[in-house]
């Protein structure tokens, strides 16, 4: 609303001078209860905490005040002067120049945003700033996409007044980084890339240093990228308004011109990426600052580690087993051979021979439709998905509880929050954007985290909780009892939204405290202050991991965290609820298409008839009305002579699924192996038919993030010669098999789900714009931010107690092997790091390491860098030892990401009681020094 | 005889030490005020003694006080800005050397007042001796019970605890006193939210000088009303005055606001004349950032009433033809000094300590300091007087902190009042470059005709 108020004023008065007009009684008020200010003279309404920039671009656009320090992802600094503006209390009264980005406006005053002098000021003030900047714009990387060129453009500086002087022209280039490049020579010292090292990641790498004409900006101790902590994040690049900090992939040029809005293909956070291409050729990949899920950011796998999708080493032409070997055929002769042998299986033992793992790397669609291929064309259940061997107990403990197996709230609700509780999850590795909020959550309001590893999160937590692995049940326990015991339970909550209370207080109350803090080995008294600080928070939000998931109990971890939010009454609103750290970019999808026996497409029961009935209905094929094997369930099968033939969509199961000898000899006795991938991966060496896919910059269809947010994945460049989409292949091979499915477009294919999968009603291509929708999405469109929120899914929460039992594992093998060894992820990696080790960060991240405390190394005579023998029950493994106090006293930890290490295959078969989502967590193993040499192997080798 | 409020003692022998002290009257006001007083009868008592900041701005403490924001639960901080760097002042110095527990005193008084239990004094890092003194009073302080838990059985807790800085005059100001006490680079933050709000650990935060600190004590001990009866107007009290340059008698003055600058520049009690039958030049009465008086602006204003030495008179005909009282560095310059050399040592400094976050003030200092430099050493050009100009123009009000109207303010007025000077350099380049521009011009102690 705008309008002039002298305009109005003066009508005010002619209405009072006025005799009879009837208006005269109730004069208009130019000033209400609203507030307003004067830009050049006219009157705007403001809003409150407006600051006089963010006013100003709001009725003008962002063209009227340039600016250099301020950015759209960090908060105003003030520094650069360049937006000052004139600003007067009354009109034509003395006008004092302020910094337009943190004032905020006054109510009544008259801000001037161009006059001459500010010009005039803004002219000079570039001037000064141009006497220490090299003037070579057209060499220079950013040449038309720099912000200082523009400004300077603008305010039209034509020459530089101050004569040669000293100059920071002749600083050097640093190039040490496999990503990260800089040219400080360019720096104009507007600190964006300091503060978005600090404020964006809280990495705290970048600082300033040196006073006035001689501070300069410097990594840790004027160090260089590579030596230096950065993380490679990229956030001061994209920061930086020059080329002073860039990336070796120029993403500021403007030679990167065609751009392609999509969705990262790691983790399960689905950060928004604005990918630029050159000639059908990927160059650089940006964060877009519009992005809701990202706001600008992004980690090193989402930014750089993209070199993968045109690596040498991608599968081009489908391969079939001749004579023991795997060589390479037409896609005819791999259909007809897969269509050929699947029937004869399907005929001599019947369609239960048969099995599929779907991806949680793939699209909705490309999901949907491996479960559909599985169960309408194949005939049987036996469909699971990685989601087994990660988040399965969450997707079941919550179902139980809550009746929705997802995460209740969104990250966004971190700004409603007063306290977080992390459990089993290292963000910083495994979800680093969400990592990064968590850890600035941490460093300003109060963090609980429950890990047995002081991660970097626990490091800036107020209580961080070291257990031992596999006591999250006993210590959750502990919690639950001071939380009752203390009276600080929300009754009303309970009352009202829950049953199950009184039996399950009972139980908890009949908790042995002594025992449960021997077991965990964490302080009662650290357990209690948590308790009390989780409970008393007026907004508590719940993030879990793998730590919750990948234990024997992993299923009741989940209901207890849902236990607590629900006796705090800590659900259904913004701020609080639980939160599970989805892992795999669409391992949220790949449950929702119903890529799990038991549950086909939107989580419907096949063994419940009305279900059966409609699923038949809508595939318009016969399927079986029982469940079909889960992951662990298939070995088994396959070693009983019960599974013939398993189909294997960008899963490496050789190298992620644990007791690797136990899964390769399952596999081997299988007659049909047909694996989809984009590379040569442990489990594609052992295949019958080797299918080439297309990675996600080839191919279009929909990812579902962790907090339920249903994203657009659209194709960047044409798929590498002799490779096809999986959705295709997928459809391909239906209707080579009889059934007639419509060609692979993500559109339609989201026409079908959302005809058969509930909560995807309303999703339709076309209207799910950059940044989603989070389900359940009406059939009106209207999408979901927050679960539950006047009642459960299922009606009532269900209160469900769990009691505390050591893990068979330690139970059997403890004796024998009296340490434990718990396996996580690193940030440069990701997975079996097929991806991740044909990039950069190979250069970064060399090998898996174990840590191990300096009290056991000491007694194995063990230092950092020593070649170290772990020995479980089922085998061993030769690594690289790093003595940290990261771990406790008979702890280690390590990862899974260099097939030569091949960890799993020590790790065990031991799984969730009811999800049977394997222990990874808790593996009871030995150690000695090894006379091992690191094998290198060419996986790791770049282009 | 003149009376003197916060250096009456400083003569005994003995009195850095706590029983000379003590035995002299000392911390009686610290009884008298947990005893008798609520802290807000304290902070009603400062504001009638009319006590303004005596770290140079002048702004009345009392209502600083006042504005100190309570949330509940959330600890509030006294802060003693003890970072005395301004080229020409010396004062708090004096003070903490001489007469350590009068700072201590007072920051009891003025942490029962503001509420706050845990006070630092935040000291300049060159002034590691002084650091020790105010160390070693502070342990004896301890000693006797007037720091600590329940000081005098009154409840009131206090903490005291003195924290030096690194080297950077920046520091002084209030916000990047703070961001440096916190560990962190010391770089002033914006405002809003100002310290009384958001401060030291973004906690409730008073930052005050140390004479300002110190002058509490005599408020409590004779009232704020006694306090306000001394000087003139607005200018209430004593105020230290470090006094320097071409002057007989260099050092630390305790005045009463009421005296004129003639008889503090010429008066054996003070400073004594200039030396050796000099003729005065110019003056610069509040430390290196205030305006630069010429001679004939020093003693009268512009109106040709005597100029005093209070916050008013100094400040009488703004920018233009006053300067300010500033800090208290009175800093004379005889008729053989050089005003763009001494311009350029000023601008020099500016430029040393900018912290470089504001653009205007991190190149402009640079260029002012290099431009300045040329014209002291024969290289300059006519136009470069207008580009000095222009930069201080552009540098003044266009910065976070104030340290950019600082480097500002000196160079705009020696160019305003000695611009003859500096066209001398630009037409005599070898002439300046062997000897100084006071010797041989007698016309500049010609008033200016504008």
């Amino acid at each position: 609303m705008t309008f002039d108020l002298k305009n109005n004023a003066s009508n005010h008065i002619s209405n009072r001078e006025g005799s009879d007009t009837g208006s005269g009684s109730t004069p208009k008020q130019p000033i209400t209860d609203k507030k307003f200010a004067f830009i050049d003279g006219i009157s705007h309404e403001i809003k409150d905490g407006e600051t006089i920039l963010q006013f100003v671009k709001r009725i003008h656009g962002k063209e009227l005040i340039p600016t250099l320090c301020d950015a759209p992802n960090l908060e105003p600094f003030g520094s650069c002067r360049v937006c000052s503006v004139d600003v007067a209390l009354t009109e034509n009264g003395i006008c004092k120049s302020v910094a337009s980005c943190h004032t905020p406006v006054m109510p009544g005053s008259y801000i001037y945003p161009s006059s001459e002098r500010i010009q005039k000021l803004r002219k000079n003030i570039i001037e000064l700033v141009l006497t220490d900047h090299p003037l070579d714009c057209l060499t220079c990387e950013v040449n038309n996409n720099c912000e200082l060129q523009e400004v300077a453009a603008k305010v039209g500086v034509r020459k530089v007044r101050y004569p040669e002087g000293k100059t920071h022209l002749d600083r050097e280039k640093d190039l040490s980084h496999p990503y990260m490049t800089s040219d400080m020579s360019k720096c104009i010292n507007c600190f964006r890339c300091v503060r978005a090292c600090e404020e964006v990641q809280g990495q705290f790498v970048l600082s300033m240093a040196g006073r006035g004409f001689e501070s300069h900006i410097v990594k840790g101790s004027e160090v260089n990228f590579f030596e230096s902590d950065c993380v490679s994040c990229g956030a001061c690049a994209q920061a930086c308004p020059t080329s002073a900090i860039s990336d070796v992939f120029e993403s500021k040029s403007v030679a990167n011109t065609e751009k392609t809005r999509t969705i990262c293909t790691y983790c399960g956070v689905g950060c928004n990426l604005e990918v630029a291409s050159v000639n059908g050729k990927v160059k650089s990949i940006q964060a877009p600052f519009d992005a809701e899920v990202n706001q600008g950011h992004t980690c090193l796998k989402g930014r750089f580690a993209f070199g993968f999708y045109n690596h040498p080493d991608r599968l081009r032409t489908p391969l079939i087993r001749r004579n023991g070997e795997l060589q390479p055929a037409t896609w005819d002769e791999a259909y007809d051979y897969i269509a050929s042998e699947l029937t004869r299986i399907k005929t001599q033992h019947g369609p239960d021979y048969i099995g599929g793992i779907s991806s949680a790397r793939c699209t909705n669609e490309e999901n949907y439709l491996m479960q559909k291929f599985i169960r309408a064309v194949v005939g049987t259940n036996n469909i699971d998905s990685c989601a087994r061997v990660c988040h399965s107990p969450t997707a079941l403990g919550m179902q139980r509880t809550f009746g929705t197996g997802a995460a209740t709230n969104s990250i966004i609700d971190l700004k409603q929050a007063d306290l977080i509780m992390v459990i089993g999850a290292n963000p910083t590795e495994g979800h680093p954007v969400t990592g990064a909020k968590l850890k600035q959550f941490a460093m300003k309001k109060t963090a609980i985290v429950i890990d047995p590893r002081r991660t970097e999160l626990a490091r800036y937590a107020k209580y961080h909780l070291q257990l031992r692995p596999g006591t999250n049940v006993a210590l959750l326990n502990m919690m639950l009892y001071y939380i009752i015991s203390e009276g600080l339970e929300d009754k009303d909550f309970i009352q009202n939204r829950t049953e199950g209370y009184e039996e399950f207080k009972a139980k908890v109350l009949a908790l042995n405290l002594d025992e449960a803090e021997k077991v965990t080995g964490v302080d009662r008294k650290l357990v209690r202050e948590a308790a009390m600080a989780y409970a008393k928070a007026p907004n508590a939000m719940s993030f879990h991991g793998l730590g919750v998931t990948e234990h024997s109990l992993g299923t009741f971890t989940v209901m207890q965290i849902a236990d607590l939010a629900m006796i705090t009454g800590n659900i259904g609103r913004r701020g609080v609820g639980v939160n599970p750290l989805r892992g795999q970019n669409n391992v949220q999808g790949a449950a929702d298409m119903g890529c799990q026996p038991h549950q086909g497409a939107g989580y419907l029961d096949v063994t419940i008839p009305e279900n059966h009935k409609k699923y038949e209905e809508f595939y318009g094929a016969k399927l079986p009305d029982y469940i079909g094997y889960k992951i662990p369930q298939m070995y088994d099968a396959a070693l009983a002579g019960k599974l013939k033939a398993l189909w294997l969509m960008g899963e490496d199961v050789v190298q992620t699924d644990p007791n690797t000898h136990h899964v390769k000899a399952a596999l081997e006795q299988l007659d049909l192996i047909v694996v989809q991938e984009i590379f040569m991966t442990e489990t594609a060496k052992l295949a019958h038919v080797v299918l080439p896919a297309a990675s996600f910059l080839e191919k279009s269809g929909t990812f579902t993030n962790g907090e339920r947010r249903i994203q657009r994945v659209q194709q960047v460049v044409e798929p590498l010669e002799g490779t096809k989409p999986d959705g295709q292949i997928l459809v391909e091979i239906m209707n080579r098999m009889g059934y007639a499915q419509p060609a692979y477009h993500p559109d339609t294919m989201l026409q079908e789900i959302s005809q058969i999968v509930p909560f995807f009603a309303g999703v339709k291509w076309n209207e799910l714009g950059d940044n989603g929708k989070q389900w359940p999405v009406a059939p009106d469109g209207s999408d979901t931010e927050i679960l539950h929120t006047e009642s459960f899914k299922r009606g009532k929460g269900k209160f469900v107690a769990a009691e505390w039992r050591e893990t068979n594992e330690i139970v059997k093998h403890g004796q024998e092997f009296p340490y434990i060894i718990t396996t996580n992820r690193e940030l440069e990696h990701y997975n079996n790091g097929t991806m991740t080790r044909r990039t950069g960060n190979v250069k970064i991240l060399t090998e898996d390491v174990l840590l191990i405390h300096p009290e056991d190394a000491a007694r194995h005579e063990i230092q950092s860098g020593d070649m170290v023998c772990v020995i479980s029950a089922r085998g061993k493994v030769d690594i690289k030892a790093k003595v940290t106090d990261e771990v406790k006293p008979g702890v280690f930890s390590s990862t899974f990401h260099f097939p030569e290490i091949a960890m799993n295959n020590i790790t065990s078969s031991e799984c969730d009681t009811d999800a049977l989502c394997p222990e990874y967590k808790v593996v009871a193993c030995t150690i000695r020094k090894s006379k091992g040499q690191y094998k290198e192997n060419p996986a790791t080798v770049l282009n | 005889m003149a009376r003197k409020l916060l250096l009456e003692n400083v003569h005994i022998e003995g009195i850095n030490t706590y029983d000379v002290y003590r035995k002299n009257g000392g911390y009686r006001s610290v009884e008298k005020a947990l005893k008798t007083m609520s802290p807000e009868d304290v902070v009603e008592e400062v504001k009638k003694s009319g006590l303004r900041g005596r770290g140079g701005a002048g702004f009345p403490t009392g209502m600083k006080w006042s504005f100190i924001a309570k949330p509940d639960g959330v600890p509030r901080h006294l802060l003693c800005n003890a970072d005395e760097s301004e080229p020409g002042t010396f004062k708090d110095r004096y003070l903490m050397e001489k007469i350590p527990h009068l700072l201590i005193e007072g920051m009891i008084l003025s942490s029962f007042a503001l509420g706050a239990n845990q006070s630092y004094i935040y000291i300049r890092g060159e002034y590691m001796y002084v650091l020790r003194i105010l160390e070693k009073a502070i342990a004896e302080a301890y000693a006797n019970g007037w720091l600590g838990k329940n000081i005098l059985g009154s409840g009131f807790d206090m903490e005291l605890s003195v924290a030096p800085g690194a080297g950077a005059y920046i520091c002084g100001e209030e916000t990047a006193l703070i961001e440096s006490l916190e560990g962190k680079r010391g770089n002033p933050r914006m405002k809003p939210p100002f310290p009384a709000v958001k401060g030291l650990w973004q906690r409730p935060t008073v930052v005050n000088n140390v004479e300002t600190i110190a002058a509490v004590v005599p408020i409590v001990n004779e009232g704020g009303d006694a306090y306000a009866q001394i000087g003139i107007g607005r200018s209430t009290g004593t105020k230290l005055i470090s006094a320097s340059g071409n002057i007989n008698k260099p050092g630390v003055y305790e005045i009463e606001m009421n005296i004129t600058v003639e008889e503090f520049l010429y008066s054996d009690t003070y400073c004594g004349g200039i030396k050796n039958g000099k003729k005065l030049k110019a003056c610069v009465p509040g430390g290196s950032s205030v305006p630069i008086l010429p001679h004939y602006l020093v003693c009268k204003t512009a109106a040709g009433q005597d100029r005093l030495m209070t916050y008013e008179s100094l400040s009488d005909g703004g920018f233009a033809t006053g300067s300010m009282l500033g800090s208290g560095g009175f800093i004379v310059y005889d008729e053989d000094q050089c005003i763009v050399r001494n311009t350029w040592n000023f601008a020099r400094f500016y430029h040393h300590e900018s912290c470089g976050q504001c653009s205007p003030c991190r190149e402009g200092t640079g260029w002012m300091e290099k431009v300045l430099h040329r014209l002291e050493y024969g290289h300059g050009k006519m136009e470069d007087i207008d580009l000095l100009w222009d930069i201080q123009r552009k540098i003044e009000g266009n910065t976070i902190c104030p340290l950019g109207d600082a480097a500002a303010w000196p160079v705009a007025a020696a160019i305003r009042h000695f611009r003859e000077e500096f066209e001398w350099h630009v037409n005599e380049p070898k002439a300046c470059l062997d000897r100084n521009y006071g010797l041989v011009a007698e016309k500049i102690f010609e008033p200016a005709t504008a």
